[in-house]
């Protein structure tokens, strides 16, 4: 559910010169008719690449997006409270297994992608490296990062790689009831005593400046951009997803009685688009590189899972197995 | 220096604070080798493909898939396979049938016993595969061609998996009550959460006062 703000660098592979023309044009052909890609049919380095490191980084997400969530639930207030959310991170955790299966069909294994998110090679989605001080802010992220990632997902179901398809319907799928949790929570609070609602409005004035960075800075339109697009490996630019996203939820923010902390934030009648302050993309570059309040965190409870679990899995481990990757 | 977090279950495992060396490359297989899970929602519908699982064997594999697949929806069948046990043909165009463009041969000796293979369609790229039914062949070759005859006809078909039915790890009709429980918890459905209702009276009390 945490598939946010992908950027979208040039790579080595853009060179599309390097490609067989008549391969090319029957994979170009075969996206403009409508039809998905399958793992064994022919595509260019730069859309194998490209989806490896999409797929990839939506995966961490979700496995680190389970951590502030997850750290809630044995102070999650009430039983049945504790039951959903315990539900929703088994939800999330789910997802990042449906993705990594997704990315290896593509080529790299599951284990690289561990190493890489570990050593801090791959990226995750950056609001998972800002801290959930109260049980509002899980709230928060319940509702208003869930609603964010799904407007990505949403869009990316459409996308031309199967497997990824695939894995988007069962996510969105199990993602229906995450946003109505979040939100039931987060109006319970709105509505509750002004404590509760001085706890929320707290809390959403923490992660909005982060909420804002989710979807990505705004799209260098390049060559590449272009081509990523006409290949449905990127179905909508980060300004579009943002503007769905302030329409469909600043509204309801506001009926909560709740105030976005942004003085600038206003609908514009004339254009239909929103006007907001520009969010901090150096602070953004800086959390993105490892200098946030929680990435350290972040990795160190995933590396320990990964070694403290390495016995049990060496233990299970059939010596005459060999590494098969999922066919769809 | 250990790792200090607004958790305090996170703060109790001490992790290291500060530089670490990275980790070292894990194994390719560290986390197993991988299964194809099917899964069937209703006794009435056949079984789908449902996603990939990684485990060290099939009974694990079954445990995974059960976790991964049905814990959320209905379900009253699952099947788990290696995935190398499954024979893939090439994948058609979408809207065509892929036995027309397949050069299918019976071996000419039949040296093997006969036994059951499963046969899965996919009827359109990006969708899943499904069982179609069961043929009985001595080879994986010889049971794409009986597949061919007897359910060629239901184009399109744009891949066909064939696995030996031995290699199928199926549920038990002792194991249905496996799934009995998954309706009763409500709180994983969105229809659980009247939030609209909340938010009406909500509004109502506060119309006079201002935000």
């Amino acid at each position: 559910m945490y598939g946010g703000g992908n950027v979208f660098e040039a790579t080595k592979f853009d060179d599309l010169q390097t490609e067989d023309p008549a391969k090319l044009a029957e994979f170009e052909a075969r996206i403009a008719r409508g039809e998905k890609i399958e793992p064994t049919d022919w595509m260019p380095q730069l859309y194998r690449k490209q989806l490896i490191r999409m797929i990839e980084q939506h995966a961490h997400s979700e496995i680190i997006g389970a951590l502030p969530e997850g750290t809630w639930i044995t102070r999650a207030p009430g039983f049945r409270r504790k039951m959903a959310q315990m539900a929703k991170v088994q939800d999330e955790v789910g997802h990042a297994q449906l993705l990594y299966s997704a990315a290896e069909t593509l080529g790299k294994s599951r284990e690289q992608m561990l190493t890489d998110l570990i050593n801090g090679k791959s990226k995750y989605s950056n609001v998972f490296n800002y801290p959930a001080f109260t049980w509002a802010d899980s709230n928060i992220i319940s509702w208003l990062i869930d609603a964010g990632a799904i407007v990505n997902q949403m869009a990316n179901a459409k996308g031309s790689y199967g497997p990824y398809s695939r894995a988007l319907e069962r996510i969105c799928a199990e993602e229906a009831f995450h946003l109505k949790y979040g939100h039931d929570a987060v109006v319970h609070l709105a509505t509750g005593t002004p404590k509760q609602r001085e706890m929320v409005q707290a809390a959403l004035n923490r992660w909005w400046p982060p909420i804002m960075t989710f979807f990505g800075p705004s799209d260098k339109m390049s060559t590449h951009t272009e081509t990523l697009m006409r290949w449905k490996v990127k179905m909508a630019s980060n300004d579009d997803c943002r503007q769905q996203f302030l329409d469909m939820y600043v509204p309801k923010i506001w009926e909560l009685g709740l105030t976005v902390p942004d003085p600038n934030l206003k609908k514009n009648a004339e254009t239909g688009q929103w006007e907001y302050t520009e969010p901090d993309w150096d602070e953004f570059k800086r959390v993105i590189n490892g200098d946030g309040p929680c990435n350290a965190e972040r990795l160190a409870v995933r590396r320990t899972a990964e070694e403290r679990g390495a016995w049990v899995r060496h233990a299970l481990l059939n010596p005459k197995a060999k590494y098969v990757r999922p066919l769809a | 220096m250990s790792l200090k977090s607004l958790d305090p279950r996170v703060t109790r495992l001490h992790l290291p604070d500060g530089e670490v060396p990275p980790m070292e490359e894990k194994p390719a297989l560290d986390q197993f080798e991988t299964y194809e899970a099917f899964h069937q929602k209703k006794e009435s519908t056949p079984h789908a493909y449902a996603g990939p699982v990684h485990a060290p064997n099939e009974d694990v594999a079954f445990l995974f898939a059960k976790e991964q697949y049905s814990r959320r929806f209905p379900c009253v069948s699952l099947w788990v396979v290696r995935t190398e046990n499954i024979q893939v043909t090439p994948y058609a165009n979408d809207g065509e049938n892929v036995y027309d463009i397949l050069r299918v041969e019976a071996p000419a000796t039949q040296s093997e016993q006969p036994e059951p293979y499963e046969i899965f369609h996919l009827k359109k790229r990006g969708k899943a595969h499904t069982h179609v039914g069961r043929v009985v062949a001595t080879s994986y070759q010889e049971a794409l061609q009986e597949a061919k005859n007897q359910f060629g006809d239901k184009a399109p078909i744009v891949n066909v998996w064939v696995v030996k039915s031995k290699d199928v790890l199926q549920s038990a009709e002792d194991d249905k009550d496996m799934w009995a429980t998954t309706p009763d918890k409500k709180y994983r459905e969105a229809i659980a959460y009247k939030v609209m209702d909340k938010i009406t009276k909500y509004k109502e009390e506060n119309k006079n006062t201002p935000a």
